[in-house]
């Protein structure tokens, strides 16, 4: 039998911050919403102006404010994973609630600008870039759903390593959203 | 003068945000539109560094950063390119 000390072998990914499950959920997630968002505008080549005259019936401004309480409820995300590794579990949890708060009214936002569309009567075979639009706004905003979850289950057992992952998803979802956002809204 | 890593990223990402709605905003069809479009794709993969960077953590895997970074901005690239096809082939 072999006595000698096993060597600790260090690989690259040892580097990665968190847990390395979530980093290849965070590449698979923006390989599938990459690849939607390309799809968008390599469709868009086949009828510019369509894709223009769409994108009018939206408000860049009104994404904006949305971008805004996203990027907000991120801030508050990571601030709370700084305050649990300072052992400051109750403001941790605190911000963990702002974040989740901040995400539900995000998806009360995302809710008004689809009851406006459907009220105009536009759907998913209105026109090619509203079956993207629904489709991609639509798969982010399941991603939001599932994030508060995640949020609330981390504030719930607040060890830090739950914590980094949890917030590390909802950081998922608003980098995601980062590229989404000017590509559907300002560009399309 | 903003001391904390994590305030100054969201400070500058509420900015390039707000930027990126009054460049498109501002600008029409053509050239401009082009330019403006590059712009918007530019302040896109500085936002994606910011969180990446800050929120998720990778300042301190400065090689995964870069890998990324890299992606990213090639990804960025690709969407611009695609972007542009209508303008140029006009």
């Amino acid at each position: 039998m072999d006595e000698r000390p096993a060597v600790e072998q260090s690989s690259p990914l040892d580097s990665l911050p968190g847990d390395l499950m979530m980093w290849v959920l965070i590449v698979s997630e923006l390989l599938v919403f990459g690849a939607g968002l390309a799809a968008f505008l390599a469709v868009r080549i086949t009828d510019p102006s369509g894709f223009a005259a769409a994108r009018a019936s939206l408000s860049p401004a009104f994404a904006g404010i949305n971008t805004f309480i996203l990027i907000t409820s991120g801030f508050l995300a990571a601030r709370a994973l700084n305050l649990r590794l300072r052992s400051r579990r109750s403001a941790a949890r605190w911000h963990l609630a702002g974040a989740a708060g901040l995400g539900a009214v995000f998806m009360a936002l995302k809710l008004v600008e689809y009851v406006e569309k459907a009220g105009e009567g536009i759907t998913t075979e209105t026109h090619p870039f509203f079956t993207f639009y629904y489709l991609l706004t639509g798969f982010h905003a399941a991603h939001v759903i599932a994030g508060m979850v995640i949020l609330g289950l981390v504030a719930w057992k607040d060890d830090p390593r739950n914590m980094e992952t949890g917030t590390a998803f909802w950081h998922m979802v608003d980098l995601v959203w980062l590229l989404l956002f000017p590509v559907i809204y300002l560009l399309g | 003068m903003i001391h904390d890593a994590t305030t100054r990223a969201w400070v500058a990402l509420s900015i390039l945000s707000a930027a990126s709605v009054m460049v498109a905003s501002t600008t029409g069809t053509g050239v401009g539109g082009s330019l403006s479009g590059a712009v918007i794709l530019l302040f896109a993969w500085v936002k994606a560094r910011i969180v990446l960077a800050r929120y998720l953590g990778l300042w301190q895997a400065p090689g995964w950063l870069a890998g990324f970074n890299w992606v990213l901005g090639f990804y960025c690239l690709l969407l611009l390119g695609l972007f542009l096809v209508p303008e140029l082939t006009r």
